[in-house]
């Protein structure tokens, strides 16, 4: 479904993604681990034409995308829905228009009332409800990143891109999203791409783990092969989860 | 040091470029729908309600001073001040009103959109438009392209307005000549084509300041210190762009009186 093949960017003299190939089936979890700085982010902003790749080439359903202007790049986006960083909510706008604003991009068409109950139902799916009307900087960090949620899943797309969904987050709202991306993925049958530091999360939700370092892919495979690799990186990141479940 | 200079000659061309592609978007985005009028309707109000007093207030003192200051000098070269109402007038409609208006309205709303544009991309906001299938430069450029020029347009005509009262006020009160003899004097330098020109300056004017803003603005660098250089950068481009302008237009309309 997903295909990257030889992907290298780079900016200025300083080269972070160095020949990346790696393959996504249909309805697949897949988590790119990596420490910070190692270009997990720039590789998820390349799939979705946020940020070009210098060489290399990117398939999404067959259809390469790499060299497609920003206008044919909109239609791609249709598919993806991506949950940033940051809630990347928009400031000015209640939680319900944050929601309803892709929705009614995308679909000029729907009735109010359709656009009411889709957003109803979306911010239902992510377990918030009563908040419609409170503009985003009058809830907490962690239902902002929520509502984001709400608003991706809300232009019903075929692929989930979450760039450090957990990041700034407590253990407990951690656990949730967590559960929320493997519910999501199971239930609307998406394809997920995680890109995380998190370990522990990748362990427990994740189809497939890619781990990246300085630019380049070390180790991947299912979670009993990434338990059994040698690489040093990947050690520490077992360590770091185990640890972290220990405690 | 040479290389310096030169990459620094370099990035300055970059920027000119970068500029003019924006404008060029511009000029087609302004043209074709959809246009959201209910955002510029609320630009425009933000542009010339949250702009007016501030506008409006120093433009009448920065009148006051040159009616008194060039009194003050006539009366030393030439012992005689009867040439100033007519003088100031005309100073006052063809650069005073527009120009401190625009640098006002660049000092307030040019740094706000600026400052409001480099949050957005540093929270990825304008990331999650696009993502949305939104084009970040049409849905946030256009309506405040329509404002800016609309509300510089009109804070002109008012600022000129205000000047000439103000004007009128200080030499009845200061110089002693009455509302007739300025009026009057006012009529014999100011004809009907400075008020259009000074109109035309203010569209020009105000069309810049929302595409330094943005441009600025979406190149800004991550944390609070590329937003604070994206606004210095936007209203310090916008602010030499304007005085380069006036004196660009008031050249080309010299061939017209």
């Amino acid at each position: 479904m997903i295909r990257f093949e030889g992907v290298k960017k780079s900016f200025g003299t300083k080269e972070v993604l160095k020949g990346i190939t790696f393959s996504i089936a249909k309805g697949e979890i897949l988590f790119i681990l990596g420490t910070s700085g190692t270009g997990k982010s720039v590789l998820l902003k390349n799939l979705v034409g946020l940020m070009r790749p210098t060489s290399g080439k990117i398939w999404i359903n067959d259809q390469e995308v790499s060299s497609l202007t920003e206008q044919e790049y909109l239609a791609v986006r249709k598919k993806c829905g991506m949950v940033f960083q940051h809630p990347a909510l928009f400031d000015s706008l209640s939680i319900f228009e944050n929601v309803a604003f892709g929705l009614r991009r995308h679909w000029p068409n729907l009735s109010e009332s359709e656009v009411e109950s889709r957003v109803k139902e979306c911010l239902n799916l992510v377990h918030l409800n009563g908040i419609e009307t409170k503009l985003p900087q009058e809830i907490s960090y962690g239902m902002q990143k929520r509502v984001s949620l709400a608003r991706t899943l809300a232009v019903g797309p075929e692929i989930l891109l979450f760039d450090e969904p957990t990041t700034g987050l407590d253990p407990i709202t951690t656990n949730a999203v967590n559960q929320l991306i493997l519910e999501l993925s199971r239930r609307l049958q998406t394809t997920s791409i995680v890109v995380s530091h998190d370990m522990h999360c990748a362990l427990d939700i994740a189809d497939r783990i890619i781990v990246l370092d300085q630019g380049h892919i070390v180790e991947q495979g299912n979670v009993e092969h990434l338990k059994k690799s040698p690489h040093p990186l990947v050690r520490d990141f077992l360590e770091e989860a185990l640890s972290a479940e220990g405690a | 040091m040479v290389t310096a200079l030169g990459q620094r000659i370099i990035f300055s061309f970059s920027h000119v470029w970068g500029v003019l592609s924006l404008l060029a978007f511009a000029l087609w985005a302004a043209v074709t729908p959809p246009i959201r009028v209910r955002e510029t309707v609320q630009q425009l109000s933000f542009v010339i309600w949250g702009s007016a007093p501030v506008v409006l207030l120093s433009v009448s003192f920065a009148a006051a001073v040159t009616i008194m200051e060039a009194s003050f000098h006539m009366k030393i070269v030439v012992q005689n001040d009867s040439l100033v109402p007519g003088f100031a007038a005309l100073l006052i409609l063809r650069e005073l009103g527009v120009v401190v208006t625009a640098l006002l309205v660049t000092s307030r709303v040019g740094a706000g959109y600026a400052a409001e544009v480099a949050s957005m991309q540093v929270t990825e906001q304008i990331d999650a438009l696009k993502m949305l299938g939104i084009h970040p430069v049409r849905y946030l450029l256009v309506p405040r392209l329509y404002a800016s020029i609309l509300g510089v347009m009109v804070l002109t005509v008012l600022a000129n307005m205000v000047c000439i009262y103000v004007a009128m006020l200080v030499s009845q009160w200061s110089l002693g000549y009455s509302s007739g003899s300025f009026l009057m004097a006012m009529r014999a330098f100011v004809t009907f084509q400075d008020l259009v020109f000074s109109v035309i300056k203010a569209g020009f004017f105000g069309a810049v300041i929302p595409l330094f803003s943005l441009y600025f603005g979406l190149r800004c660098q991550a944390g609070a210190e590329g937003v604070g250089v994206a606004t210095t950068n936007s209203v310090v481009a916008t602010s030499v762009t304007i005085i380069m302008m006036d004196f660009v237009l008031s050249y080309i309309f010299s061939y017209f009186y």
